[in-house]
């Protein structure tokens, strides 16, 4: 970003600045339900329009070559190191799970929710793609090497966002 | 880095505003004869014909406008006047011609699509198989309508008696897939007015419009910050996050949480579970939709 567009992004946090506050005071003045509700959804747009705008200067900062041209992904995007399929790192002390101990974690009546890809087990217990502890039709408590390998491959990295928790034996 | 294109404020960049000055360069298009009104067929084949009825719920624009001034609808087995061969015949009359095919609802594939009879042609059963087909290969544009059309959707669910599948798997041609059960009349006729006016619109790998399938749910959650802090709701009523009772919300992409339904009031997650309909896979993949014993910690 040169400096040019620096300034435009920084214009535009100011108008959305006064954007805002002028929708805080149209909501105080009306009195219509829905358009009370639109104005509290274009306040929502708005301030996500900050947050995007304030994390672009941040990236900014960072490196100079971002795209902000499509939503961030709220999934941490793969470090490029990661983009091989090389095996992850896991710590070699992890304890050791047996395939009964995994089909109990079903993540269900006080139970965690573990999942076992390539002999690691992971927590799933509070991954978001994983409420009420199932991803797309697979129930927690099981060994989904093959799932994981026929749905994320060439996405080893998605392993390593999740958190490692015993060695499947 | 900065589209020139791009509007910034102080004009309103809210969803009205953005189709109120989409409507009024139509308008002006139309005004000059650089836009044609082209045809459309709305093909409703297996399912529940609840995209056609969430269509006629458009405000921006709505189905008035669709109807008089973006297409000429050649043929919708629920709102045309005509019935029987009739209506047959004007579906058949629209092959040696140019249009844009909308098709809502799976194809029934067991014995030879049997289990899925449109209508009657020429005295014989004219199938929902033999329609996607025919009509499919002919059209300029085809847009795959909800769920079902999609991949399938609930008419392709367990046990799928009639042995349903989504339109790609019978038409192999490119084509734009708007998932959701059903499709918001916005991601329709937005996609619609795209592809009069500018053409096929930015799509993604799975074919859906960026304009409208890019967003997590989950990203733009009313209830984000409950998630963020690990406040997760009991019950339905509450006001917290829905995740531990099975909210489909941080697997679905789709711009819900912003543009809302029934005229940008209310939405699922008002009031329940994001039930994952606008995802491939949905509603097997999706299941189940609402738990009481997950694991809290």
């Amino acid at each position: 970003m040169n400096e040019n567009e620096l300034e435009l992004v920084r214009r535009q946090i100011q108008l959305t600045f006064d954007e805002i506050q002028y929708l805080i005071r149209m909501l105080y003045s009306t009195k219509d339900y829905h358009t009370k509700n639109l104005t509290l959804n274009q306040l929502w747009n708005k301030v996500s329009l900050l947050h995007f705008l304030t994390n672009m200067l941040d990236q900014q900062q960072i490196s100079s070559t971002v795209t902000p041209t499509l939503p961030q992904p709220s999934q941490p995007a793969p470090p490029s190191h990661m983009n091989q399929t090389t095996p992850q790192t896991v710590p070699q002390n992890l304890p050791t799970i047996t395939r009964e101990q995994l089909a109990n974690a079903t993540g269900r009546n006080g139970n965690p929710a573990y999942v076992a890809v390539g002999g690691i087990v992971y927590d799933v217990t509070n991954n978001k793609a994983w409420s009420a502890a199932s991803h797309f039709g697979l129930p927690a408590g099981k060994d989904l090497t093959a799932e994981f390998a026929s749905c994320h491959a060439g996405q080893q990295w998605i392993l390593s966002t999740l958190k490692p928790v015993g060695r499947l034996v | 880095m900065i589209d020139p294109h791009h509007v910034l404020p102080p004009e309103d960049m809210s969803n009205e505003a953005i189709v109120r000055r989409l409507t009024e360069q139509a308008n002006v298009r139309i005004q000059n004869g650089q836009l044609k009104k082209k045809k459309l067929v709305w093909l409703e084949l297996t399912g529940c014909s609840g995209n056609i009825i969430s269509l006629m719920n458009g405000f921006n624009p709505n189905l008035e406008y669709m109807l008089t001034l973006m297409v000429d609808l050649v043929y919708s087995n629920s709102l045309m006047a005509a019935e029987g061969e009739e209506a047959i015949e004007r579906l058949m009359s629209v092959l040696d011609e140019e249009f844009i095919l909308a098709v809502e609802g799976a194809v029934a594939t067991k014995n030879n699509g049997l289990y899925n009879v449109i209508g009657r042609w020429r005295g014989k059963p004219f199938t929902a198989l033999q329609a996607a087909k025919m009509l499919g290969e002919k059209a300029s544009h085809v847009i795959a309508v909800g769920a079902c059309a999609v991949d399938g959707g609930p008419s392709a669910a367990k046990p799928n008696l009639a042995e349903c599948v989504g339109l790609s798997d019978i038409v192999k041609r490119p084509m734009i897939k708007l998932p959701g059960c059903p499709c918001h009349p916005d991601w329709f006729l937005g996609t619609l007015a795209h592809l009069l006016m500018n053409g096929v619109p930015e799509l993604d790998n799975m074919d859906r419009p960026l304009l409208f399938y890019s967003t997590l749910i989950h990203d733009r959650c009313p209830r984000r910050p409950f998630f963020d802090k690990g406040i997760f709701a009991k019950t339905l009523g509450e006001p917290t996050c829905l995740f531990k009772l099975g909210c489909r919300g941080p697997v679905t992409r789709v711009d819900c949480p912003t543009r809302k339904w029934d005229g940008y009031v209310n939405w699922p997650i008002g009031a329940s579970t994001c039930i994952g309909c606008s995802q491939f896979g949905f509603p097997d993949k999706m299941g189940p939709f609402i738990s009481y014993d997950i694991t809290r910690e």
